[in-house]
């Protein structure tokens, strides 16, 4: 057996997917030979770095996936149903809903019908193999966007596509249900029914799932408007640990300098050692001379050093 | 986390998933909620693993589901279930990786129960409290790492994500992307080479 061919063997070897007959020669090389023993040391190390980049699924996004889905399949939306009205007609009849009485209750609607435009206008895409598109597709323009073409072996053509639906519900902001939909909001597409849907959640920050949202918001939200209307639903939770802990990576990796500021505000509403010490960091890594000020003065008022020594 | 169903891979489905699997075709509701929850955490991992993105995890596993909830009656027991559903979450997973672009701001940001924990500083202060230059050191591995699978084609991804993650079988591996056991063994291979090449003296 040459190195050559053993090198080509070696990530089977390491995963155990060699035949026995080949596992035997390679170890009987392994045996006579240090440079292809180190290359399987060295696939060994690749493989213990890739361990640690692994993630597990967080329960809480499980337990969210499994409600989603079985609301989606009570809902009939499984079945992948003929929708009734096009997508102009269903999102025309949205706005209508939006500015139905604009004037006697504008922000309890607005803020409603953006939540619910959000929702409503969530995404349905799947296959349906078997059925004919002439039985099962209306002839009006109600599929907004194929995704795929695909020809089966068969002869048969699979086709995927998205679906717009469309379905109203009403209620208060701290209805569990509501509240449901408006923490989907707050991830979903579009970022007006963000701000919109973050905005609402101020007032729940007693529900961690709302305080999770937001938090989530805060860093992982592209927009930076919403990642600011976030940071101020949490203004009342500034000391919680937690909050000070995102709002310190924040501080240290958000691209918007406005952002990393708000984060300061909060940040210094509540002295502690550990923000301290986020500030210090921040000293010594921050390129914004606005921020950098803003983050010595802070210091300065806690009688802080301005660096780390 | 507790192994699910998807355990048994390769496996004949065992006599309680067939008699889900059964019942679920036959309108049964609850049944089929038993079936997805026998499988659902490793499909939801895989997703993450694949996308690093909540949301699209959500969408995988939205799409993939629903997909099995209407097609589930076309499944005739030819092959394992756990094999079914794969080459269903696979194709969702590899149409993803294919269109997406790489969203460079990435939320690093997981949902816990103890609320959300920044993967990345989890990473990072593995083993380097205190210690600056081993901080710094994990820091350049996490950066050399993504680099080296984004080096990946998604099939090459996916049969290494599979193997190496999943610890999937290459031959069923081969099954579920409708290749031979013989091209994952390619893939496999030069998805190993490419990353040795990145990584280079990390490792």
């Amino acid at each position: 057996m040459s190195c050559d061919s053993v090198s080509k063997l070696i990530p089977l070897y390491y995963y155990g997917e060699l035949t026995p007959e080949e596992e035997d020669r390679l170890d009987q090389h392994l045996h006579e030979c240090a440079d292809c023993t180190a290359a399987v040391e060295r696939q060994r190390a690749l493989a213990a770095a890739l361990d640690r980049r692994q993630v597990e699924a967080p329960p809480l996004l499980l337990d969210e996936c499994r409600a989603d889905l079985m609301a989606a399949i009570s809902s009939g939306a499984a079945h992948a149903e003929k929708p009734a009205k096009g997508p102009w007609t269903l999102f025309l009849e949205a706005m209508g809903v939006t500015f139905m009485g604009f004037g006697r209750m504008r922000q309890p609607i607005g803020a409603l019908a953006l939540v619910v435009l959000g929702v409503l206008l969530g995404r349905l895409s799947g296959t349906i193999p078997g059925l004919s598109p002439a039985s099962t597709l209306p002839s009006d323009n109600v599929i907004s966007n194929v995704r795929s073409v695909k020809a089966e072996s068969d002869g048969r053509v699979q086709v995927s596509f998205d679906e717009i639906r469309r379905r109203e519900i009403s209620g208060r902001a701290d209805d569990p249900d509501i509240r449901k939909f408006i923490l989907a909001g707050s991830r979903g597409d579009n970022p007006a029914v963000r701000v919109e849907s973050v905005g609402l959640l101020k007032s729940q920050t007693d529900f961690p799932q709302a305080v999770d949202a937001l938090l989530n918001s805060i860093v992982g939200d592209p927009v930076d408007s919403v990642r600011m209307e976030a940071m101020e639903a949490l203004k009342p939770l500034a000391g919680d640990p937690k909050v000070t802990k995102v709002l310190s990576q924040v501080l240290l990796t958000d691209a918007n300098p406005r952002v990393r500021m708000q984060a300061i505000d909060l940040m210094a509403t509540h002295r502690d050692d550990s923000v301290v010490g986020v500030f210090q960091s921040l000293m010594q890594r921050e390129d914004d001379s606005v921020v950098r000020l803003k983050a010595s003065k802070v210091l300065k008022d806690w009688n802080a050093s301005i660096g780390t020594f | 986390m507790a192994q699910d169903a998807a355990g048994a891979v390769g496996a004949r489905v065992s006599p309680q998933v067939d008699s889900l699997i059964r019942a679920a075709q036959r309108g049964d509701q609850e049944a089929f909620e038993q079936l997805v929850r026998a499988y659902d955490q490793s499909v939801l991992r895989l997703a993450m693993n694949l996308l690093r993105s909540p949301e699209d995890a959500r969408d995988v596993y939205q799409e993939a589901f629903l997909r099995v909830y209407r097609n589930l009656q076309t499944f005739r027991f030819d092959c394992s279930f756990h094999t079914w559903l794969y080459r269903i979450v696979t194709n969702i997973c590899l149409d993803q990786l294919r269109k997406r672009k790489v969203r460079k701001e990435e939320s690093a940001v997981v949902e816990t129960t103890d609320g959300p924990i920044d993967r990345m500083e989890t990473f990072e202060e593995e083993g380097a409290a205190g210690d600056p230059e081993r901080a710094m050191w994990n820091r350049e591995l996490k950066g050399r790492i993504e680099s080296a699978l984004e080096e990946l084609t998604p099939r090459e991804r996916m049969v290494f994500e599979l193997r190496h993650y999943q610890g999937l079988r290459l031959r069923n591996i081969g099954e579920m992307l409708g290749t031979t056991e013989e091209a994952a063994k390619n893939c496999l291979f030069r998805a190993t080479q490419k990353m040795r090449g990145v990584l280079g003296d990390f490792v």
